[in-house]
């Protein structure tokens, strides 16, 4: 299972990002979330939303000893991971990484995402 | 914790910053946002403050849950108006207001004149006064741009103003984003006086929440509920320029300064379809499930390459039909212009409207006004903004707005239609009394958004009606009957609205069914901690709207100034759907009774003194 990402119709709104916060941690901060929204906002005015495509290879635990379905779980991860991940697609703030754990199954992203822009995909 | 956000008090005289918590008390007693900004402002207003003295504060203020989940994340930016001469506060989306939230900040209270061009930096708490000597003179769009740069951070969201605020143009906006603005009663003017060219803020703090889960859980089933009224469909769909075809068939749109109120079917032209070959694609503000703004490009022709966002129905409206101007592509390259240089394309489009028929009826001539001012010739019009915008001849008597009355002489004054010195806007409200007296009263000069009681469009049955505003109010659009309760009870609201931080189009503004009091309270006690019952906050929308009057009331104003322009009784709309309809002045005198006697004001519009006790205003 992942989200799967329709970039043209994200309307910037920054929902998924209010919602991912306040599911995992109990507040509201757009920059502790897992998804975030690139805005070209003073160019094109197009919208890219980022986030982990739960790829097979998970070259973001280069080196690790750990267990990648076990990490799959997990939503707050270490920095290092973030630079390792070729898509750059983890968010990072204060020397966490944000992973998308997919919300143990119900993601809360796409609950909120009015303009259709994040899709489940099994 | 909600409550937990500051205030800062910047004086660019002293070049000193002062941050202060924002006491309970005063939450309690005015939310936050518009509330709270009157409050702050209250306390320096005079008659004779002079809009653009070192001594007028500008005052930023974030809505209650802006930056939170909700029904939008809107702000307020409040001072004395330097277009109107009395209370200026303009409201803005996008995601400014939110920005300002994460760096742990509601409110801004901006004094003094700094003797060169400077910007602020927020970051997180931080205030830091820079030096804008390279951003004078750079248009709103390459200012915001410039700041990221030097600032090397792409995460920053900026407020500021173009040549026109620089220009001490009486109408200019404050800007953010490709199209959001502050937009009305010439908050710009006020920022271009204080030298202050913009306001940069970053902000990556926690917001807490009372009670998450909870909150969680409300807002999506709020949510689902509000995205299945055919309004906020419509709305993401098409936007505001639906709202062209509608005020065009029924006959309330203005047409060549008001002279007519309808183009029939060339409004073909303006209307939601005919924006498609341009729009490409629907966003939103920071916080907002509608996504009613355009995405456009213009692929060719004259205003090839021309890119942004918008237009509105008010920039169509004004920029267009009221200046008999159907040409979309000009529409939307004027809209551009004036978001660039930071001008209110509202007030723009009445003053040109004016000037266009001041030039009809050969009261002014090429003399004066430098090309000839023919409806509907675009070339025109954009030259017009660009003379305004840089104050060169006659744009700089058109920089003056309502001012120019004095200039323009005393038989200039009856065809500008305008409202304790500020103009009506794309609209004519002949037809639709509850509009007509809501232009007529709101505390900000001739403005549909303080009151707007869009519902009445609706013709909903008269029961369910008198079940909304607690009653009677005549289901007739055309009819007086009840409509001065109609406005009361809207104004009341929308100024809770506005404390709160939610937008008009989420809230009972567009739909009957769309949230209000009931869910504002929910959320509100949900996410902050802070109680309040539905009946407690219409108490406080009563005090905001009251503390506005006591304002106007110090520069004078009264039952006098709560009127229309004379065209509105004197002129019967010559034709369309509307044909015949004119406000008849006992009519307008009923309206205005009911209105100040639910207000708790006397007969001639003065807040009463037990009800100012009540409300906690006879400090």
């Amino acid at each position: 299972m992942r989200i799967k990402v329709d970039e043209a119709q994200c309307s910037g709104c920054h929902l998924c990002e209010m919602v991912c916060s306040l599911f995992h941690l109990g507040t509201m901060n757009t920059e502790k979330a897992a998804i975030r929204i690139h805005k070209d906002d003073l160019g094109t005015s197009l919208n890219t939303p980022v986030l982990c495509r739960q790829c097979k290879e998970m070259k973001c635990l280069h080196g690790e000893k750990v267990i990648g379905a076990q990490e799959r779980k997990k939503f707050l991860w270490k920095k290092t991971r973030a630079e390792y991940c070729p898509f750059h697609a983890l968010s990072v703030l204060g020397g966490k990484a944000f992973h998308c754990d997919l919300c143990g199954g119900k993601p809360q992203c796409v609950k909120v995402c009015t303009p259709g822009a994040l899709h489940i995909v099994k | 914790m909600a409550l937990k956000r500051k205030i800062a008090f910047i004086d660019l005289s002293k070049n000193s910053i002062e941050i202060a918590p924002v006491p309970v008390d005063l939450r309690r007693k005015f939310l936050g946002g518009r509330g709270i900004n009157m409050y702050l402002l209250s306390k320096f207003y005079s008659s004779d403050l002079d809009p653009l003295s070192a001594e007028n504060p500008l005052i930023f203020g974030t809505g209650l849950l802006s930056g939170m989940l909700g029904f939008g994340s809107r702000m307020n930016i409040t001072s004395k108006s330097p277009e109107s001469g009395h209370l200026g506060d303009s409201n803005m989306g996008g995601d400014f207001g939110a920005e300002l939230v994460k760096a742990g900040l509601s409110h801004l209270v901006i004094e003094g004149k700094s003797p060169t061009p400077v910007y602020l930096v927020i970051r997180n708490g931080g205030l830091e006064i820079r030096d804008a000597e390279k951003l004078w003179g750079q248009d709103t769009v390459e200012t915001q741009k410039l700041i990221r740069q030097e600032l090397a951070d792409e995460k920053y969201h900026v407020a500021c103003i173009g040549p026109a605020g620089e220009n001490l143009v009486r109408f200019s906006a404050i800007r953010t984003g490709m199209k959001n603005a502050a937009g009305r009663t010439g908050m710009g003017a006020v920022m271009g006086s204080k030298k202050l060219k913009a306001v940069a803020v970053r902000g990556t703090l926690d917001i807490a929440v009372s009670d998450p889960k909870t909150y969680f859980r409300y807002y999506l089933k709020t949510l689902n509920k509000l995205m299945e009224t055919k309004w906020v469909q419509a709305l993401g769909r098409y936007g505001t320029p639906l709202l062209f075809q509608y005020a065009n068939a029924m006959g309330f749109l203005s047409i060549r300064n008001n002279q007519f109120t309808t183009i029939g079917d060339q409004g073909y032209a303006l209307e939601a379809e005919a924006l498609e070959p341009f729009a490409t694609g629907m966003l939103s503000c920071f916080g907002c499930p509608a996504h009613c703004r355009h995405r456009f490009s213009i692929e060719e022709g004259r205003f090839k390459g021309t890119k942004g966002e918008g237009p509105e129905y008010a920039s169509i409206g004004s920029l267009g039909s009221k200046l008999g101007n159907l040409d979309l592509q000009n529409i939307i390259y004027a809209t551009e212009l004036c978001n660039r240089y930071g001008l209110d394309t509202i007030s723009a489009g009445s003053y040109i409207a004016w000037a266009m028929e001041l030039f009809q009826r050969g009261m002014i001539n090429q003399d004066t006004t430098d090309v000839p001012l023919r409806w509907g010739d675009g070339e025109a019009i954009l030259r017009l903004i660009h003379d305004i915008a840089g104050r060169k001849g006659f744009g700089d008597i058109l920089a003056e707005g309502a001012f120019a009355k004095k200039i323009l002489g005393e038989a200039s004054k009856y065809y500008l239609l305008d409202i304790k010195n500020f103009p009506i806007e794309m609209t004519d409200e002949r037809l639709p009394k509850s509009f007509a007296l809501g232009m007529a009263t709101s505390t900000r000069g001739a403005c549909h958004m303080r009151s707007r009681p869009s519902l009445d469009v609706l013709s909903l049955p008269e029961e369910v009606l008198k079940k909304i505003y607690g009653g009677p109010v005549s289901s007739r659009f055309s009819s007086h009957v009840g409509k001065g309760r109609m406005v009361w009870w809207h104004e009341i609201f929308n100024a809770v609205s506005d404390a709160v931080g939610f937008c008009r189009f989420l809230t009972i503004f567009s739909s009957p069914h769309a949230p209000q009091y009931q869910q504002f309270s929910r959320l509100i006690a949900l996410s902050t901690g802070l109680t309040f019952t539905p009946k407690e906050l219409k108490t406080i929308g009563e005090r905001i709207y009251t503390l506005e009057r006591m304002l106007l009331v110090k520069d004078g104003i009264s039952r006098k100034d709560d009127t229309l322009p004379k065209r509105y009784f004197e002129e019967a709309i010559p034709e369309g759907p509307a044909q015949g309809e004119v406000i008849s002045h006992k009519e307008f005198d009923e309206m205005l009774d009911e209105y100040y006697r639910l207000h708790g004001w006397d007969e001639d519009g003065i807040p009463e003194k037990k009800n100012l006790k009540r409300l906690g205003l006879d400090e």
